[in-house]
């Protein structure tokens, strides 16, 4: 049994990186819950807003904004923009004219849109199949309690997923365009008779989720110090997956999803020998059951079909 | 007769087209072959009279029609011989039809969403060069053999999954997809990012398969005894695939796809048969992914990744869900036509799943849509009416 | 002994009582009619008997329980029904959308079809004769369209196909719900006919019908029996049902009690 201090620590590592996949997680339930799709693309739009970021903080250096203090939330806020919108028109272009199709037609939609995007990167962004670094745009340094070593910037990207959780949370519940959302997923026909613009609703759901993954992209490369273009294929499934564990349409089921995964990812490589290989062998196999034994999710999933 | 002729005719000129297409070096006969192409489509578009005529002749004649266009494919080879590279391309055009046959047999017939094709193609390949490297088994038995493995394993694997939502499956099989290749890459007697090397070739009666053959006073590249091989495998599939369809068996996979609860109060398990869709469709990708290993001569962790299985899922939905003509169709265009615009290597998978994208939100059913069963009976629906009845 | 019969049938959801102890029996040969108002658990009803959802009490069908039996199984056994929203594969053909009701009589499998296609063939073309007479039974033009996909047949015929369906499984109990739902006044008419059809064709046939118009349910019901709530609350002979007072007031509400003026009952005619 390894000592208490490394536990602790991997735990730690485990919730930086549950975060990231937490973040992702709702997105994927939003979508679920509004539209009921499972929107394959959505974690290449995770890694799209990845180099957003990254081409943003290269802008601000060229125009003299290159300070940390500054650049860090600009790029945030130029990410959260940029990509919300090309969130909205995959929405638009890709997955509101097949929502009377089969849902088998959406996901191969999706699928394939993703690989559109994952390709385009690498073909378009210049040596795109190389890794890029992430410039270290958070303070450095650190600090140690009971043997555990906590970054600064660990920290500051904990709460900067937990605040945009809490903000996701606060949207949800307490805005107009909010309760829409609620409604919606609840039966959209009945929102829409009771005047609740079905469009609109969905738009915003599409900003919100691409909006998020912005963010987790960003979180990723600051953790991780550098940015691929493959990066969202994992992140994509293990979000799904994340999702799907804690319940497709539950928001607080996602999060939970997504951090119990981080956590036992990152305990399976630590602990477990050859584990940071197999990793995500862990991961997928834990999909894999979990799917088999209670596919509705720990949470429990929106029931759909009447007979 | 002039019916057969014609259908003869049309196949014949599609095939020279084809040929010319694959193999005019200078960029005028390209050209030109293009031009030729296209000028037959848009005549095929705006002449609905003649589209219909020769529709409806290949449909009086069908024995004529497979017999012609199987005659054109034995000669394929021929015309090729002086291209090593497009008889390779070819043969491996009819790996992905009797992989596709598989799929779809899963995904467009049964609804069963399988994204791990590659896997179960590469468990296919890793079986025939574990048994013939490792074990020392024959080629042969071990091609038999590794298409089995497939199917068991996706039967223990997949049993309890079968009976959950589409997305789950098809999240499951993504993820087994990425466990197959985690596990080939990193395991020891898999040969890790090697993979597996040196697999033994097929021999027939002593004739190695890398032997070059010479027939009828021409000399082929030794490629073509695997075309003709293969062409014998897609066909083999193809007709059992077929014959499955239009049959009782065909008929309830469609229903447990359209509707499980009707089916289910129609008498049917529906969970027996979606693994039935299942492992049959298995069997097929395994074998293709069987035959690659004897053809290639070695099988690596890259050759069964996720794109793969995306390509696969590309040829279904280009050539018709459910559909087995359409099959055909979707590999022999897929397949080819990257290698020949070169240029386009690089955006082979933007384009692939640009096409992907746009298919299904504007020609969802496929190039060559599936129609409604007929059992391959000629009857017209009024035969089988009782005398008498109703209004 | 009855041919089918429920004993404190109980179907909850969460903290809702979908069907609550009813007790129902059918004899052989016998048309029972289902009425009650929207959402007082016949289609429910007819879920738990036919294994769509799970259910505590029990339900004998030809001396044997339906309990635990899954779907499929209980169509076996001779049970055959039809849905509320006609769940029929709209891209395949006519024949096929019958002929998979006679899915549980079918001889030849996976082998036969792969390598003994004469068998299936020969099986095949007696099955789309009897798909076609089913048809013909209703209406002739329905055999002429038979290899054309069902989705292109308007509304009644489609439900015609889904009645041929479930009779082509030879069933010896016919649930039935709400087949004239959407129709017409010149269709239901059709409808009632094709029922009395059925009737006269396999006389031995006893069927469950849930409707809401009462035409339909006089005209074929020997017996009716009211639902309100999940509750059996009246059962008897049409006319003694639509007497009774508890049946008013479900359909009605409390006005036809206070004399106020109330519509017509029953309605629909």
């Amino acid at each position: 049994m390894p000592p208490l201090e490394v536990v602790l620590q991997q735990a730690f590592n485990g919730l930086m990186l549950g975060v990231m996949y937490a973040l992702v997680a709702v997105g994927f339930t939003l979508f679920f819950g509004v539209l009921d799709v499972i929107h394959f693309s959505h974690g290449d739009i995770f890694m799209l807003g990845a180099f957003t970021g990254l081409s943003l903080t290269f802008l601000w250096v060229a125009v003299g904004l290159g300070s940390p203090a500054v650049a860090l939330p600009l790029t945030f806020l130029g990410a959260i923009l940029a990509t919300g919108l090309i969130g909205v028109l995959t929405g638009r272009g890709c997955v509101k004219p097949l929502a009377k199709a089969p849902p088998l037609m959406t996901l191969l939609a999706t699928l394939s849109l993703g690989l559109v995007i994952r390709e385009a990167v690498l073909i378009f962004y210049p040596r795109g199949a190389d890794p890029k670094p992430f410039p270290a745009l958070l303070p450095q340094g650190l600090f140690e309690v009971g043997g555990v070593v906590i970054r600064y910037e660990n920290l500051i990207i904990l709460a900067i997923g937990g605040a945009a959780m809490v903000l996701v949370d606060l949207i949800i519940k307490r805005t107009r365009i909010g309760a829409s959302i609620r409604a919606v997923a609840q039966d959209a026909e009945a929102a829409q008779m009771m005047g609740v613009d079905l469009d609109r609703t969905v738009d915003f759901t599409f900003f919100l989720g691409a909006g998020l993954a912005a963010v987790a992209g960003i979180l990723n490369g600051l953790y991780y110090s550098e940015i691929h273009f493959i990066m969202g294929i994992m992140a994509g499934v293990i979000g799904f997956s994340a999702a799907a564990v804690g319940g497709l349409g539950n928001v607080y089921g996602a999060i939970l999803g997504g951090f119990l995964f981080g956590v036992l990812q990152t305990l399976a490589a630590a602990f477990i020998p050859r584990g940071s290989e197999f990793r995500d062998v862990v991961a997928f196999a834990v999909v894999m059951i979990f799917m088999v034994l209670k596919p509705t999710g720990i949470l429990g999933e929106k029931p759909i079909e009447r007979v | 007769m002039t019916q057969v002729l014609a259908v003869w005719a049309v196949e014949l000129v599609l095939f020279a087209l084809v040929v010319a297409a694959l193999l005019a070096e200078r960029p005028l006969a390209l050209g030109a072959t293009i031009g030729g192409i296209a000028a037959l489509a848009v005549i095929a578009r705006t002449s609905a009279r003649l589209w219909a005529w020769v529709t409806a002749a290949f449909r009086a004649h069908r024995a004529a029609a497979l017999v012609g266009a199987a005659v054109l494919a034995l000669a394929l080879p021929f015309f090729l011989r002086a291209s090593p590279y497009w008889t390779f391309v070819a043969t491996l055009a009819l790996v992905y039809v009797t992989i596709g046959q598989g799929l779809n047999l899963q995904i467009g017939t049964t609804g069963v969403i399988n994204l791990a094709g590659a896997a179960f193609a590469g468990l296919g390949g890793y079986t025939v060069g574990l048994l013939t490297v490792g074990l020392g088994v024959t080629p042969w038995l071990a091609f038999l053999i590794g298409p089995l493995v497939a199917v068991v394993v996706g039967a223990l694997l997949f049993v309890p999954i079968l009976k959950v939502r589409g997305h789950y499956l098809a999240l499951v099989t993504i993820a087994f997809g990425f466990i197959f290749n985690i596990l080939m890459n990193n395991l020891e007697f898999t040969g890790g990012p090697q993979g597996i090397k040196n697999i033994p070739t097929l021999r027939l009666f002593g004739y190695a398969f890398t032997t070059a053959p010479e027939l009828f006073g021409m000399k082929l590249p030794y490629h073509a005894n695997f075309y003709f091989a293969a062409l014998a495998m897609a066909a083999l599939v193809t007709w059992l695939t077929w014959r499955l369809y239009n049959s009782w068996t065909g008929l309830t996979l469609n229903t447990v796809r359209d509707d499980e609860i009707a089916a289910k109060c129609s008498g049917v398990s529906v969970a027996r048969y979606k693994l039935l869709a299942f492992s049959i469709g298995n069997f097929s990708i395994g074998l293709g992914g069987a035959f690659y290993a004897v053809m290639v001569g070695f099988v690596s962790p890259p050759d069964f990744d996720f794109g793969y299985s995306l390509v696969m899922v590309s040829i279904i939905i280009l050539g018709g869900l459910d559909s087995i003509p359409g099959i055909v169709l979707g590999a022999s265009l897929l397949i080819p036509l990257p290698e020949r615009f070169r240029f386009l290597h690089e955006y082979r998978l933007l384009l692939y799943g640009a096409a992907i994208v746009l298919m299904l939100l504007f020609r969802p059913r496929g190039l060559w849509p599936a129609t409604v069963r007929r059992y391959g009976l000629r009857e017209p629906a009024a035969s089988f009416a009782p005398e008498g009845g109703r209004r | 002994m009855s041919l089918f019969a429920t004993r404190a049938l109980t179907v909850r959801f969460g903290g809702l009582t979908a069907v609550d102890q009813v007790d129902l029996r059918l004899e052989e040969g016998e048309t029972l009619g289902l009425i009650g108002p929207n959402g007082s658990g016949k289609t429910t009803f007819f879920n738990a008997v036919t294994g769509l959802v799970p259910a505590t009490g029990e339900a004998l069908f030809r001396g044997g329980p339906l309990q635990g039996l899954e779907p499929n199984a209980i169509c076996q056994r001779g049970i055959a029904r039809t849905f509320q929203t006609s769940r029929l594969c709209l891209g395949q053909s006519v024949f096929d959308n019958v002929l998979i009701g006679m899915h549980t009589r079918v001889r030849t499998g996976v082998w036969d079809a792969l390598f003994r296609r004469r068998r299936v063939l020969a099986e095949v073309r007696g099955a789309l004769a009897e798909a076609a007479h089913l048809l013909s039974l209703f209406n002739a033009e329905l055999v002429e369209r038979g290899f054309e996909p069902v989705g292109a047949l308007p509304h009644i015929d489609r439900r015609r196909v889904e009645i041929c369906r479930a009779l082509a499984a030879h069933p010896r109990l016919l649930l039935l719900d709400e087949p004239s739902a959407g129709m017409n006044p010149e269709e239901t008419l059709e409808l009632m006919k094709d029922l009395q059809i059925v009737r006269g064709e396999m006389p031995g046939l006893s069927v469950i019908i849930i409707e809401h118009d009462m035409f339909v349910i006089e005209g074929v019901s020997h017996r009716v029996v009211a639902f309100n709530y999940g509750r059996k609350i009246a059962e008897g002979t049409f006319a003694e049902v639509a007497r009774n007072e508890e049946v008013r007031e479900a359909y009605l509400g409390r006005a036809a009690e206070a004399g106020e003026a109330a519509p017509a009952f029953p309605p629909g005619r």
